[in-house]
């Protein structure tokens, strides 16, 4: 790149309503900022109360540049805490995930309990009369907040609440979770980690981007019609791509469900006869009437800024590694008394996702092509105007676009460039 | 899930079948992958064949948790379909590559033969080199003078690790 970015980006210059530099996406003095603005800043999602089910349980998760650890403690709380022992800085767990009693740093073997409070050390009397043990609790996470069992975290001791952050993806969310019966879901299934060669905010980009599929996955009506022919992907389709403020955005196929009229298209088309045990589920938990609008129009297919994508029956993390590099975290969302549901969203995960599945591996491919591209020259902008001209604005400060708009883009990026330069703070 | 076990077992109640052949298809295998010969890798399976890349661990109930690959026969159909429509951009260029299979390990439980192996296999593509590694379970059944494939169970040495694309038939 040439001399004049390799001072500070200026980022109202590079991020603009309708492209965007392309350094943006390469340049290792952005994904600095972004580390710093936006993933050390902001909420940042890092996991789902289900994953931690029981006290004594936790699992390792990473945000941002760091390691934190996602844990529930004896009095059935959750907490987020920095990987890292107070005495001389040791990360602790040595194992991704796990049941324990306590943590035990490898070092020095100083012990804490599930919430990070100091327990015991070997030989504590060495430390002085002076010694505080209150000065010997692991970090917490500034804040941490938990929505519908997804945790999320900031490490800023002030700003907005995750309430104000999550916005309409709130609605989002629950619509999810209502997907079952009781309205609770488990991420209990394990993750497919896919390590892709490609920038975060492209992968992210293209999570919500509703024009590519009839190109990127066109070899999908090769390998299986009734899975091609789910969706209308056409111009003229009803879906929306839609901007839901916040840098939240989705692509809602609400009016494209509706329009087919008939349940259960998002589990692949099964007939009702199929998943009897959980439709009557839904019927006796919401009525016949909103079960059966939810059995139309399935769950969301949305993406939370900066980290969280709601994939429909999936949940899909981002994990930046560096501007280059990128690790796609996929699990099929069960659900409680999800019945015969469960198990085909297993099978439709593997199916659709990860390094193996028939989409996600072609976007990975894509992805890399777009990282090495945009590397080159000229031109200098990537296009992001698609739509732009005649977006709908609702009231309640949504903008709808069609499916082959970039919408749901400029979401992401209208957002960004108020966070990049860090106002969050 | 017993079928999908796949353990060594010294117990033979049937006439065994000749390891030297059982080695040929499974060193024929490899190179179909290998050379992308999808369709007669195809003809390997058997109908109720089962291809498994399990994910995190190795012995996961499959029902229960996320594998990178559970093919039925029939996804194991779609798969080749995509592979030969000339869209998988995951494998366009194919992979270059070979593979090593060793270490064979056989039991036979009536007309079951399960055969364990290790695998080291080297996959250059769009100038990156992969390197991946593991031990293959193989279930394999004599039909109508043929061998045929009922279960390959890939357990990485990655199996916990992020992997990058696996486009190509492990």
């Amino acid at each position: 790149m040439s001399n004049r970015h390799s001072l500070r980006p200026d980022y109202h210059q590079l991020v603009q309503s309708d492209k965007v530099h392309g350094s943006v996406y390469y340049e290792p003095a952005v994904f600095e900022d972004e580390m710093e603005n936006i993933f050390h800043t902001g909420w940042v999602y890092v996991g789902h109360d289900s994953e931690v089910p029981e006290p004594g349980c936790y699992v390792s998760k990473p945000f941002g540049k760091q390691t934190v650890i996602l844990s529930r403690s004896e009095s059935g709380a959750v907490h987020v805490l920095y990987d890292k022992c107070p005495h001389r800085g040791n990360k602790i767990l040595q194992s991704e995930k796990g049941t324990t009693k306590s943590f035990v740093c490898p070092y020095h073997a100083w012990g804490f309990g599930l919430d990070g409070s100091f327990k015991a050390m070997p030989d504590l009397a060495g430390c002085g009369p002076d010694f505080d043990k209150s000065d010997a609790n692991m970090s917490s996470l500034e804040r941490v907040e938990v929505y519908q069992g997804f945790v999320f975290a900031s490490m800023s001791r002030e700003g907005i609440s995750l309430s104000e952050h999550l916005g309409k993806a709130k609605q989002i969310i629950d619509q999810l979770v209502q997907m079952s019966p009781t309205g609770k879901i488990q991420l209990s299934a394990g993750w497919m980690k896919q390590r892709m060669y490609g920038n975060w905010k492209n992968i992210l980009e293209n999570q919500v981007d509703g024009y590519h599929a009839p190109f990127v996955h066109s070899s999908l009506a090769s390998a299986n019609r009734d899975w091609a022919g789910e969706r209308d992907r056409r111009d003229t389709s009803p879906t929306r791509t839609r901007d839901l403020g916040m840098g939240h955005s989705d692509v809602d196929y609400t009016a494209s469900y509706h329009a087919k009229g008939t349940t259960l298209r998002w589990t692949g088309n099964i007939p009702e006869s199929r998943a009897s045990s959980y439709v009557a589920a839904m019927n006796a938990a919401y009525g016949l009437e909103i079960a059966k609008e939810k059995l139309i129009v399935g769950p969301p297919h949305a993406m939370i800024f900066p980290n969280l994508f709601i994939a429909e029956m999936n949940i899909m993390v981002l994990q930046p590694i560096n501007a280059d590099e990128t690790i796609h975290w996929t699990t099929p969302v069960i659900l409680d008394e999800g019945h015969e549901i469960n198990e085909r969203s297993i099978r439709r995960c593997e199916g659709a996702l990860g390094p193996a599945g028939f989409l996600i591996a072609d976007d990975a491919e894509i992805s890399e092509l777009n990282q090495i591209g945009i590397k080159n020259r000229n031109p200098e902008w990537i296009m992001l105007g698609r739509g732009l001209h005649d977006e709908e604005h609702r009231a309640d400060g949504t903008i709808v676009g069609g499916l082959m708009d970039e919408t749901s883009q400029r979401a992401f990026w209208r957002h960004y460039a108020k966070v990049i330069v860090g106002v969050n703070k | 899930m017993s079928a999908l076990t796949s353990k060594i077992e010294e117990k033979a109640s049937v006439p065994p079948m000749d390891h030297r052949s059982i080695e040929n298809f499974i060193y024929r295998e490899a190179r179909l992958q290998d050379e992308h010969r999808y369709d007669e890798w195809e003809e390997l399976w058997a109908d109720d064949g089962v291809y498994w890349v399990p994910a995190n661990d190795y012995d996961i109930d499959p029902q229960k948790q996320i594998s990178y690959i559970y093919d039925n026969r029939a996804r194991l159909a779609s798969r080749i379909r995509q592979l030969k429509s000339g869209r998988r951009h995951a494998q366009i260029p194919e992979s270059r590559m070979r593979r090593v299979v060793s270490n064979i390990e056989y039991s036979q439980v009536d007309d079951l033969v399960h055969v364990q192996a290790n695998f080291m296999l080297c996959e250059i593509r769009n100038g990156r080199r992969n390197f991946w590694a593991g031990r293959t379970a193989y279930d394999i059944r004599h039909v109508d003078g043929e061998f045929k494939l009922v279960l390959k169970k890939v357990m990485l040495v990655d199996v916990e690790s992020p992997l990058p694309n696996l486009g190509f038939l492990i």
